[in-house]
């Protein structure tokens, strides 16, 4: 037996993938319900809850199932030395993963991409003009991945913005939808994303009817993106029903 | 400005009748352009902004299992610091000269939300050095026997890989990150696991074993950590003659002599860590920094004691 120079997880990699090829396969059936009980037009349950940090201006911390994402906001603050004037305020967004967030320890870190996609969603909601000089920034912890990570770290961070008291037009809120087939699944989690044809993720500010950032990948056919846009649109305003009654408790609930 | 106070408490009540140039300013505005002054104000009077006797440590909460993919987690709160810790188990080769004993990773990190001080790619400076005493006092109290974690003498042994993520840094670090570490470990629970073919080891589900009986474990027993002693740590801030156990941040940063003391459950001293400062200690002092660790001890005891019972329930 050849020494391994490094440690690995006990877990059985090649029948997970076995696994997986069979969840494709019945995904190009119509009927069939999802490994987690939900329909294909049925979300997570989210839980969502404001200002458990109290070191920062404002955070909300949101659990899509196994996803679990934690959101601060710092300042509006000084902004870095080496920064040129601007007459309106900056937008810094990070994101990054804990080492337990994955089934396999040790992908943590920052991710960049997730970083420039957030600042993208959340820029075009914030009004800047109101902290001019300064800097807001949004930081973004992913406890547990378990899949649309994007979608409910961007829905976190518009809630937490809000909990520190930064001016928006409106809430922003993010829903993904994957594609199998000929069948549109709302809402996937991490095994369905391993295993999809194609993703689409809209970001939007419901009380405006505006949508700040869309993403499509993989294979798609027209009158499938107009199906799946209206699902996501749909799903994206009472997401946003929910993050409203979630800081209106917050809001009435004596501190 | 909106920088928010790192203090939960309310800022008023305080010093009460007359004084020195405070005159009518805000009790808030006093308490950021004279903190130490302030803070004086109280402390005559044996008591702090947060309403705390000088002796008495946070209100503390540990819950056990919020990570579902973990094979063991805490969470821990004192007072508005808040760490979560988890555990995850990996298979290595034992290394020649301790071939049935496994072995101990631990991290702890601070990632940007935690405080508005660390920012992205600069990591605090505080990290590295808990994560240091973290794992030394883990290793030296002898609480995790390391043959426990041993599977196949020489041929293979767990790793555990733990991370402390502190979610929110109000002082009094190194005592939060240290009781989520033991709840993690006191959370863990060790996966069935058995060889395959290849001789490398694989997890059974308990559903395999039922189909299938000739599955030999190669653990049957050991699924849980026994434990020595278990240490407990108390982290005390010192001002002239006064001690303030437990520390929020803005104690921290306004009186700079810390020590911290760490006691097993059997009673003997494991750590006991002054780095510096202004105050110079009497021995009397370190007795009472130990006397206060050890009550402090009975309380985590039970705490964790509730949490487990909590759990099974």
């Amino acid at each position: 037996m050849a020494t391994n120079p490094s440690t690995y997880s006990p877990s059985q990699s090649s029948e997970r993938k076995q696994l997986q090829q069979q969840r494709r396969r019945l995904f190009q059936e119509t009927d069939w319900t999802r490994f987690d009980g939900r329909g294909f037009q049925q979300c997570r349950p989210a839980f969502l809850k404001t200002g458990a940090a109290s070191a920062a201006s404002g955070s909300a911390f949101a659990a899509f199932g196994a996803t679990k994402v934690i959101v601060s906001v710092f300042g509006p603050r000084e902004s870095k030395k080496a920064m040129l004037y601007s007459s309106t305020g900056r937008l810094n967004c990070n994101v990054s993963y804990t080492a337990f967030s994955t089934s396999i320890r040790g992908q943590s870190s920052d991710h960049k991409e997730y970083s420039s996609m957030l600042h993208k969603a959340l820029e075009g909601a914030i009004i800047l003009e109101t902290f001019p000089k300064t800097t807001v920034d949004v930081f973004a912890l992913v406890v547990e991945s378990g899949g649309g990570d994007l979608p409910v770290i961007i829905t976190c961070a518009s809630l937490a913005l809000a909990d520190a008291g930064i001016m928006m037009y409106d809430l922003v809120s993010s829903v993904s939808v994957s594609c199998f087939g000929r069948n549109i699944v709302i809402d996937p989690t991490s095994e369905e994303e391993a295993c999809q044809d194609g993703n689409l993720m809209i970001t939007c500010m419901p009380a405006r009817n505006e949508v700040t950032q869309v993403t499509l990948t993989g294979e798609w056919s027209t009158a499938k993106i107009n199906e799946a846009m209206e699902l996501c649109l749909d799903a994206c305003s009472k997401l946003a029903e929910i993050m409203r009654s979630c800081l209106k408790e917050a809001a009435s609930a004596p501190s | 400005m909106a920088a928010a106070s790192t203090a939960g408490g309310s800022g008023g009540g305080g010093g009460g009748a007359g004084g020195f140039g405070a005159g009518d300013m805000e009790v808030e505005a006093y308490r950021r352009l004279f903190p130490l002054p302030f803070y004086e104000r109280y402390l005559q009077n044996y008591v702090r902004p947060d309403a705390r006797p000088l002796h008495r440590a946070r209100d503390t909460s540990v819950a056990l299992g919020p990570i579902a993919s973990a094979h063991g987690s805490s969470s821990v709160k004192i007072g508005d610091t808040t760490m979560l810790a988890a555990v995850k188990l990996e298979v290595m080769t034992p290394s020649a000269e301790a071939p049935d004993e496994g072995s101990l990773a631990i991290e702890f990190h601070m990632p940007p939300i935690c405080s508005p001080t660390v920012r992205p790619g600069r990591p605090a400076d505080v990290a590295p050095v808990i994560s240091k005493q973290l794992s030394d006092v883990i290793t030296s109290s002898g609480m995790i026997d390391l043959k426990e974690l041993s599977l196949i003498s020489g041929k293979a042994a767990w790793t555990a890989y733990l991370d402390i993520y502190c979610l929110n840094s109000d002082g009094s670090l190194f005592d939060a990150a240290l009781l989520s570490a033991i709840a993690a470990f006191s959370h863990l629970q060790i996966p069935l696991v058995s060889l395959n073919d290849d001789g490398r080891v694989i997890a059974v589900s308990g559903e395999q074993l039922e189909n299938n009986s000739t599955i030999e474990l190669v653990n049957k027993e050991k699924r849980k950590l026994s434990f020595q002693s278990i240490p407990f740590s108390l982290t005390c801030v010192l001002h002239n003659k006064y001690i303030l156990a437990d520390p929020t941040a803005e104690e921290e940063s306004i009186m700079e002599t810390f020590i911290t003391v760490v006691l097993d459950s059997m009673g003997r001293l494991v750590s006991f860590y002054k780095p510096g400062g202004s105050v110079l200690v009497h021995s009397s002092t370190i007795k009472d920094c130990i006397s206060l660790t050890k009550q402090r001890m009975e309380e985590l005891q039970n705490i964790l004691e509730d949490s487990t019972s909590a759990m099974e329930e």
